[in-house]
């Protein structure tokens, strides 16, 4: 059997790579290629022009502009997204007040809370985005948000049309969305954790922070920096929230504009700059890979056993 | 160091009709090791997590020393608690683990480490303070959850079967750990546990549950001596007491072919509440063989006295050998057990003949189960 192991382990590992170079690593290559030349994505011709284009990204205030939104986003939707999302999962399943039976459970009705977090992941971006325009909706009467600060006396806000407020709008609606998910994700990690422990930290004379801080969190590290990387994806991009919220399109004033959304114009929309669009990719990935490589090494760590 | 007090506890369960633990009434002496016995569901496990807080208690009261404790949280307590399955934190060091309780109830760093120490050095845990509770072995893991209890300095010690998860010739041996460290430390401890070996060679006082009603209480030489009802006879003892239901003749109980004595008094006493049979008890260890000879008062001369048992297993354990058995009591075969010396172990398929040791029987009411000998 032993000179056949090759054969058999080649088999199996030809085609995914196959497919894995053709899919996924020749685009970038194919990337890197375009963004070397002067191509519009219209007409067959095409010149090499060295790095002009990553030269022009580098004056382009507009480029760094939108790449400080992205690392905005990434560094504010995934915290407020996963404490959110803990907090919500440790009051649903440790947190509640002792009654009956359990010594540790959640607060009243946690069931029924659990669906309702879960419900904005059901809905598709496109849903969500025409749904929070609507309750961004600066109309006085219309708006829903506006309605109830008329119904307190507090003037209404233009939100996504004020340079100031529509990226927090946004990143609001990102944290919504994605929120849900992570007391799930949270949830069940909180389940494995053999409720022995939480009964032992009360016998240690744990309180509710101390054990959320002390106990909870150190289990669930492995959890939160999985969910780390899956919100950093969604930040890094947020193009669809973004393209369907923002006015104009990044704006106002490109308040909004982020790297993929000015990827997506540069190429097809403003004279149709492919290469330049296709150096803002490479950009981008690199940021990505820096990011992934960041979260994976502080996310190292023991796995624990219980 | 402080009694612990039931009083009546009783738990139900929401959605149960039917008391898990049902007016538990015990009390424990300052410094005493009480351990909980039982099978499984039988409440004792409810009782301990009752006592620490961590199960409601819906009618009665239970107070540590003076103090009702009956609705307290369990940090109010002063109490520690070693669980079945140790429920150490997994991502603390040894030493962390140890020193928790103590670092939330915010003693001072340098006393922590005086009093982890301490405990590790008596646990023989020093060498293994730094270590997460992965990289230590099931007897290792076991001793850091009693570290955890004893550098709290409690009241109360409450154990939930921390032996269950050893390999059996760990547990024997912790097993001794255990009580010994009790006896030196001297805290009270109240101890759950299925096994009643374990009952009976760690407690200064036992307490049998069945369906979350209490037995007895009592020292374990006095629970093997005396058991108050069938239950507590067939439960304590391995193997358990042969128990034979016979029938009720003038002068004593009819056992198999031969008459045995019983008290005058308990016979009546199971005939005035209409009662024609007893069951009477008797240990392994306290049958007679008495092959052939006539000494036992024969009933019928034809026959050989005592109990006919044909031999079906045999258990050889070097010292002495049990024999597995049956016999004809009345129309049915029961099974016996028979305890016989390790040089003269009986062939398979052969018939002895045994009568119980006189002064060595116990017996019972059939109808109740209440002990009616004294």
């Amino acid at each position: 059997m032993r000179h056949g192991k090759y054969r058999f382990i080649i088999g199996f590992l030809a085609i995914p790579l196959a497919l894995y170079g053709v899919l996924v690593i020749s685009p970038f290559v194919q990337d890197f290629q375009i963004s070397l030349t002067d191509w519009t994505g219209l007409t067959p011709d095409k010149h090499y022009i060295g790095f002009e284009n990553y030269r022009k990204i580098i004056h382009n205030h507009l480029f760094w502009q939108s790449l400080w939104h992205n690392v905005l986003l990434l560094l504010i939707v995934p915290v407020v997204t996963l404490a959110l999302g803990l907090f919500f999962a440790f009051m649903l399943n440790v947190g509640g007040r002792r009654k009956g039976s359990a010594s540790v459970a959640g607060v009243w009705g946690s069931g029924g809370y659990k669906i309702i977090f879960f419900f904005p992941q059901v809905l598709s971006v496109a849903v969500i985005a025409i749904l929070w325009q609507q309750i961004y909706n600066p109309d006085p009467d219309e708006g829903l948000l506006n309605v109830l600060l008329k119904g307190v006396g507090i003037g209404g806000q233009t939100w996504l049309g004020d340079p100031k407020l529509a990226l927090a709008c946004i990143m609001a609606v990102m944290v919504w969305a994605n929120v849900g998910f992570y007391v799930v994700l949270f949830s069940a990690g909180m389940a494995s954790i053999p409720t022995e422990i939480y009964e032992a930290s009360l016998l240690d004379g744990a309180n509710r922070s101390t054990t959320f801080f002390r106990v909870t969190l150190p289990l669930l590290a492995d959890t939160v920096a999985t969910g780390w990387v899956y919100m950093g994806i969604i930040a890094m991009d947020a193009f669809a929230y973004v393209q369907l919220m923002s006015v104009n399109d990044g704006g106002p004033n490109e308040k909004t504009d982020v790297v993929p959304l000015l990827l997506f114009k540069t190429a097809f929309r403003d004279n149709s700059q492919y290469g330049l669009a296709a150096a803002m990719g490479v950009a981008m990935l690199i940021v990505t890979l820096v990011f992934a490589a960041l979260t994976l090494r502080l996310a190292r760590r023991d796995r624990l056993e219980f | 160091m402080a009694t612990v007090t039931f009083d009546k506890a009783t738990r139900i369960y929401p959605g149960g009709e039917k008391p898990a633990v049902d007016g538990l009434d015990i009390e424990v002496g300052d410094g005493e090791f009480l351990v909980l016995v039982g099978p499984s569901g039988c409440g004792k496990s409810t009782s301990l997590r009752m006592l620490a807080g961590l199960e409601d208690v819906n009618a009665g009261a239970i107070r540590i020393g003076e103090r009702d404790v009956t609705h307290l949280p369990p940090k109010d307590r002063d109490i520690a608690m070693v669980f079945q399955n140790y429920a150490l934190y997994p991502h603390m060091t040894v030493a962390d683990n140890m020193g928790f309780a103590l670092k939330i109830a915010g003693v001072n760093k340098a006393e922590i480490r005086k009093r982890v120490e301490e405990a590790a050095k008596i646990l023989d845990l020093t060498e293994y303070l730094a270590r997460k509770p992965k990289a230590l072995s099931g007897g290792q893991r076991q001793r850091v959850a009693m570290g955890r209890a004893i550098v709290r300095e409690p009241q109360v010690f409450l154990m939930d079967e921390p032996l269950s998860n050893l390999d059996a010739k760990l547990r024997v041996q912790t097993r001794t750990q255990i009580a010994s460290l009790q006896r030196r430390l001297g805290v009270t401890t109240v101890y759950v546990t299925h096994d009643q070996v374990e009952a009976m060679t760690m407690g200064d006082r036992v307490a049998v549950l069945k369906d979350g009603l209490l037995q007895q209480v009592d020292s374990p030489r006095n629970m093997y001596d005396k058991p108050a009802n069938l239950f507590v006879a067939g439960f304590i003892g391995s193997p358990a007491m042969n128990l034979i239901e016979v029938p009720i003749v003038d002068g004593g109980v009819k056992f198999g072919n031969a008459l045995v004595n019983v008290e005058r008094d308990a016979v009546q006493a199971a005939a005035d509440k209409g009662d024609r049979t007893v069951t009477v008890g008797v240990r392994p260890e306290h049958f007679d063989i008495v092959n052939g000879e006539s000494e036992g008062k024969s009933l019928s001369k034809d026959a050989p006295a005592g109990l006919a048992v044909t031999v079906n297993v045999v258990e050889e354990l070097g010292a002495d050998g049990y024999v597995y058995g049956s016999a004809k009591v009345g129309d049915e075969d029961k099974d016996v057990v028979i305890r016989v010396g390790g040089r003269a172990i009986p062939e398979k398929g052969s018939v002895l003949h045994v009568v119980p040791r006189a002064g060595e029987t116990h017996v019972f009411a059939t109808s109740s189960g209440e002990r009616l000998s004294d």
